[in-house]
């Protein structure tokens, strides 16, 4: 099989797999912690593309930044919401 | 327009654009095959030039510095804008207490959670540091470095509370490291430019191979995005973390059962 | 399969942006957009990658050996960090739309009219 091993394809269809996920997810709450599968699968499969700064890049911001300024977001958007 | 002609439309555009997409793959050279002339020459000259092992640092610090740069400054405006959002809506009054929403529970923090992320806080932190100073050798630098002790300060808000942890965070300070380390940047940049040379020359000594200090001006351009993307991250978990305060008129939130 | 990642890429984009059409909640927007750059970062990555050689990085092997493009690298490095400070400042964006109209449903959203006073 020419340019990837199995270890590479399985990684590639996890990733799409879990972009899938992170759109059909509606409901923000929960979208958060798709994003954050999302974004360790990534860092996977970038780990596997022979890319460490990327994959150490990935996984620090979409695991533990991104998802944090969607909680904060959500939360801040339901007290606006209790208070009116 | 009405969801359905939007969706009509995204069906146009697909229709347009998956023969073109199936096009382009099927001439692309195939996965795996040997890639561009420029990344095979930085592989290949760049640890003789500068004395770096991490080419991708070489790059982004030197090689594409002015790139990086440019992109430095894109992430100075996403966080002034989103700051200057924030707090412009929000006034900059003090003695907030955190949003309450009436039938959920108010939980207390655990002794555990706060003995574990005091750990956890401070390795983190430290962990980035070492990854930002280590750019130059292993896969790492400022980027990752920053964004890794910017993770250590949410750590440490989940451990302290929220009164704790906005007297150790000052808005100031974060913004000192952030546009500061843009400043270093701008500095490292037009420093050779002073002299006559080319800007981002790297004009300091280079060091040895595998060492902490080499790569030359690299070092500074390294610590520069450092500083500036863990000062902004930093204000962005502040800014974010404020947005979710009430004024502390507010009726108090009710006790949590034990 | 020397045409997966480019499909994977195409793939993801295109179901980001289904996902932003089809939003009922800015934020589930923004999570669609995050979607939409890392179908970049597989594409650019997948373009560098070499088969059977390692990390750009010469540190344990010495530097002769063959190494994976760094360009694209140092590219979706820097795009990756970049992106999250984006989406902060559109999520703060949310956050005012929310404050202004009292709704995050961006079909109900209407654009802003201009003031009926009189400039002065």
């Amino acid at each position: 099989m020419s340019g990837a091993s199995d270890g590479l394809i399985a990684c590639l269809l996890l990733a799409g797999i879990t972009g899938l996920l992170v759109v059909v997810t509606r409901d923000p709450c929960r979208q958060v912690y798709a994003l954050a599968g999302n974004g360790l699968v990534l860092g996977l499969l970038f780990l596997a593309l022979e890319a460490p700064d990327v994959a150490l890049s990935e996984i620090a911001v979409g695991t533990a930044v991104t998802p944090f300024l969607f909680l904060a977001t959500l939360a801040a958007i339901a007290t606006d919401r209790a208070q009116r | 327009m009405t969801p359905r002609s939007r969706l009509v439309l995204l069906a146009l555009a697909a229709l347009i654009l998956v023969p073109a997409i199936v096009r382009i793959a099927l001439v692309l050279p195939g996965f795996g095959a040997p890639t561009a002339l420029y990344g095979q020459t930085v592989n290949a000259l760049l640890p003789d030039l500068r004395h770096v092992t991490n080419m991708v640092a070489a790059v982004n610090f030197d090689v594409r510095g002015i790139d990086t740069l440019g992109e430095e400054f894109m992430l100075l405006c996403a966080v002034t804008g989103a700051t200057v959002l924030l707090r412009g809506a929000r006034g900059e009054r003090g003695n907030l207490r955190a949003g309450h929403i009436s039938g959920r529970p108010v939980l207390a923090r655990a002794d555990a959670t706060t003995l574990v992320c005091r750990i956890a806080a401070s390795v983190t932190m430290l962990f980035g540091i070492s990854v930002a100073l280590h750019g130059m050798t292993t896969p790492g630098g400022g980027f990752q470095g920053g964004v890794i002790a910017a993770s250590g300060l949410l750590l440490l808000y989940l451990g302290e509370g929220y009164a704790v942890w906005r007297a150790l965070m000052r808005g100031p300070i974060l913004a000192l490291l952030e546009g500061g380390g843009a400043l270093l940047f701008v500095l490292c940049a037009a420093g050779p430019l002073v002299a006559g040379r080319p800007a981002l020359e790297n004009v300091l000594p280079l060091g040895d191979l595998k060492d902490l200090y080499s790569g030359g001006l690299m070092v500074g351009v390294n610590a520069a995005v450092a500083l500036a993307v863990a000062g902004g991250f930093g204000l962005l978990l502040l800014e974010f973390m404020e947005e979710t305060r009430v004024p502390a008129d507010d009726p108090a939130p009710e006790e949590a059962e034990p | 399969m020397s045409l997966l990642p480019w499909f994977v890429a195409a793939w993801l984009f295109a179901v980001g942006l289904y996902g932003i059409v089809t939003s009922r909640h800015c934020v589930h927007l923004i999570g669609c957009l995050t979607v939409c750059q890392s179908a970049t970062y597989v594409l650019l990555l997948g373009l560098g990658f070499v088969r059977g050689a390692g990390p750009p990085v010469f540190y344990d092997h010495p530097p002769g050996m063959p190494a994976v493009d760094p360009v694209v690298q140092a590219l979706v490095l820097t795009d990756i960090v970049v992106g999250a400070a984006v989406s902060a400042l559109l999520l703060a964006i949310a956050i005012q739309v929310q404050r202004r109209r009292c709704t995050l449903d961006p079909q109900a959203l209407r654009p802003l009219r201009p003031s009926k006073r009189t400039a002065e």
